[in-house]
């Protein structure tokens, strides 16, 4: 991928999480529209397609693999129709908005076959909440209550969708990754893991290595980069 | 544990002092330059007020988003604002084109071989192997036509490129509406019809469960879930999906055609079954359930239509429609009631925390009708069905299921204090070991119901000797010699007669 498709990626997801929260999606759903976009690119080139109508039909095929059942088509049409659009009126129930409706209704389809109808996703998130709930047992509570760390991971977690990180890695390597990252983040360490026998990435999956956390990590920092860069 | 190392960590965070290697250490120069806490703090904050936002109202997340926008981070979104109005017709090309759907093999440019993201060249070679693999599920014996062998030992190193092996796989007839012959209708609901049909390519029968695309909102939430769940689920005791069909106004999922269902199995041998093929069809129950619930999948749905039974005696489950969904209808589409009979009492009681015991209660209710002849708890209401089980295994107290005297829906039905009937009594022809595993599956409280796994291991099934155990995933367990059905003392002589009968609600939606 080079760094201009990136940019675009990462500018998509941004759209996908912005038109997912205001469809009032959960995590777990706008993370599977996140993989499904990046599966389907990973596969397909992105000059041959509309990123937007793939982030919008993957918005509303995560809704559905994931069974945020609130989420019907008209919403995604509305919502994304709006997000693209701030200063244009909203889009009013007419032959415009039917031809949106059916272009995701047959883009879903579309993507589906793409992907081999391949739609489920398996997220790093359960995860991370148990990984999160051991090491809260093993820290002592002041420093736990003190440090945002559960925060911070979350929040990267979220963050690391713009880049096709899920793609290449196995989810519990994310999550160990995640909390790797937020405590160096936070210069907090794992109460005696210098002195025991493994680390305490070895204990949550034992085939995971230094390096791969450290790839990931990199490939966080790199998305993170990316958004500097766009900034300025 | 040692609290002195403990309260020295908290005291002052200590820095991390580990030795780092030199490439590590720009990430981490990168990450303390441009990302000391405040900065990481303030770029994360979008994230964070998604977390508190949960509450908030559209119009205050949609504010959010527009102070988020001025930051100058989607500034030029307008620009591309207009490109969804494009695609219109690059899609329907698309559709209609079997050939240019499937993408080619990855290119692996130059920028992909940075080292940070080095894993990207293993991972093409992972997904090759699992490729040819995963594939689609071909039957052994297909008849491949003599060019197509030729035209695949050609190729060099005997790798085909996704493309033409996609294309090679579609010049043998996958994929394609024409590669089915269809035959007799077997079941119908609002928008699945099922049909018996033979693979031209094999001469096999197959199973033609055809979606109509006709609705507003695209392809059904259930066919969806259906279809990616089976993709991933290959079992001996789980019904194969061997091709996918996409036509303009259907989607045709292509199962493997097996006779009848165990409710048809059950009422052509007058209800009355051989012992040793109650033992042969639960086993075969608990291990494709054990097989799914290893998965994190769920049937919710199962009942003796969903359970599909071929010659030979192999049970597979089927109708994965409901599986994995969050709440269980009551009616299906047509407007058809869904059956209770096998439904746990926590989830009749409104419970929404579903996991695995919750399949564990239908496959008690199974079993006992397997060995009795008639269903446990056939219920026509909710309100009747809580009472069938009740009068049967007693009102619990609030010991035995927890919460239970603070249940609304409880209170409102008001059912009376009924004490527990053994089970040797309604259930004269198990033995002890077969009422034990009876009682285990019969538990109130979900989490004291015996997992599928457990289950498979249990006493009851000790006659079938220790290498139905050992058997891999995807092998019959009538592989292992002495295992074969018995002769049911009820069965008609024209057992096949029946097999081109409409299935009663197993394949309606």
């Amino acid at each position: 991928m080079n760094e201009n498709e990136a940019v675009v990626h990462f500018r998509v997801i941004r759209f996908v999480y912005e038109a997912g929260l205001k469809l009032r999606m959960k995590t777990i759903p706008i993370a599977s529209a996140c993989v499904l976009y990046h599966r389907f690119f990973r596969e397909n080139k992105l000059d041959s397609y509309d990123p937007y109508l793939i982030a919008a039909t993957c918005l509303y095929l995560g809704a559905k693999t994931e069974e945020e059942q609130h989420v019907n088509i008209r919403d995604v049409v509305n919502v994304t129709y709006r997000t693209l659009n701030r200063d244009k009126p909203a889009l009013e129930m007419g032959t415009t908005f039917q031809q949106y409706r059916e272009t995701i209704v047959n883009c879903e389809l579309f993507l589906l076959r793409s992907l081999q109808f391949k739609s489920v996703v398996y997220h790093p998130h359960k995860f991370l909440l148990h990984y999160l709930k051991y090491l809260e047992d093993w820290f002592d509570p002041f420093t736990w209550k003190s440090v945002p760390i559960s925060r911070t991971c979350w929040a990267l977690l979220r963050d690391s969708y713009h880049s096709p990180l899920a793609l290449r890695y196995k989810p519990q390597h994310i999550a160990i990754a995640v909390i790797y990252m937020s405590l160096l983040c936070h210069g907090v360490e794992v109460p005696s893991n210098r002195v025991s026998d493994s680390t305490w990435w070895k204990v949550f999956k034992e085939d995971i290595t230094l390096n791969e956390i450290k790839d990931i990590i990199n490939e966080i920092v790199y998305t993170y980069d990316m958004e500097t860069a766009l900034q300025t | 544990m040692e609290s002195g190392v403990i309260s020295g960590a908290s005291a002052g965070y200590p820095v991390v002092v580990h030795p780092v290697p030199r490439r590590w250490q720009n990430g981490i120069q990168h990450l303390t330059k441009m990302m000391n806490l405040k900065k990481l703090k303030r770029r994360l904050s979008l994230t964070f007020k998604g977390n508190r936002g949960l509450n908030t109202s559209l119009s205050d997340l949609a504010e959010q988003m527009t102070i988020e926008d001025s930051n100058g981070l989607t500034k030029d979104r307008n620009s591309s604002a207009d490109l969804i109005q494009e695609p219109h017709s690059r899609i329907h090309i698309q559709i209609g084109d079997e050939e240019d759907v499937v993408p080619d093999e990855l290119p692996v440019n130059t920028e992909e071989k940075r080292d940070y993201i080095s894993p990207v060249r293993m991972r093409n070679r992972r997904r090759f192997s699992e490729e040819v693999t995963k594939r689609l599920s071909l039957p052994a014996d297909i008849r491949l036509p003599g060019q197509f062998l030729a035209k695949q030992s050609l190729t060099p190193e005997g790798q085909l490129s996704r493309r033409s092996r996609r294309k090679s796989l579609s010049e043998i007839g996958f994929g394609k509406i024409e590669s089915y012959t269809k035959l007799d209708k077997l079941g119908e609901g609002t928008y699945a019809t099922v049909f018996k049909g033979k693979s031209r390519l094999t001469d096999n029968l197959v199973a033609l469960k055809e979606i109509r695309l006709e609705h507003e909102e695209g392809a059904p939430c259930t066919a969806i879930r259906e279809v990616s769940l089976l993709r991933e689920l290959k079992h001996a005791n789980i019904v194969t999906l061997h091709d996918i069909v996409h036509t303009e106004k259907s989607l045709t999922l292509v199962f493997e055609y097996l006779e009848k269902d165990l409710k048809q199995y059950m009422d052509d041998c007058g209800n009355i079954m051989n012992m040793t093929n109650v033992k042969i069809f639960l086993y075969q129950l608990l291990r494709g359930l054990a097989y799914c619930h290893k998965r994190q999948v769920l049937h919710r749905d199962l009942k003796p239509q969903n359970l599909l039974i071929n010659e030979r005696g192999e049970l597979k489950l089927a109708d994965f429609g409901l599986a994995r969904a969050k709440s269980i209808p009551t009616k299906t589409y047509s407007n058809e009631v869904v059956t209770l009979w096998y439904r746990p009492p926590d989830v009749l009681l409104g419970s929404t925390e579903y996991g695995t015991p919750i399949d564990m209660w239908g496959v008690g209710c199974i079993f006992y009708e397997m060995a009795c002849g008639r269903p446990l708890f056939p219920g026509s209401t909710v309100e009747d069905e809580l009472h069938l089980i009740f009068k049967t295994l007693g009102t619990p107290d609030d010991v035995i299921y927890p919460g239970l005297s603070q249940n609304e829906e409880y209170l409102m039905y008001n059912i009376p204090q009924y004490s527990a009937e053994p089970l040797i009594n309604i259930a004269p022809r198990l033995d002890g070991d077969g009422l034990d595993l009876l009682s285990q599956l019969l538990q109130y409280q979900a989490k004291m119901r015996t997992s599928a796994a457990e289950g498979t291991k249990h006493a009851f099934f000790n006659s079938m000797g220790p290498s139905v155990h050992r058997l891999p995933d995807t092998v019959s367990i009538f592989t292992i010699p002495g295992i074969a059905l018995h002769r049911d003392p009820g069965m008609r002589s024209s057992s096949l007669n029946t097999s081109g009968r409409i299935r009663r609600q197993s394949m309606l939606f």
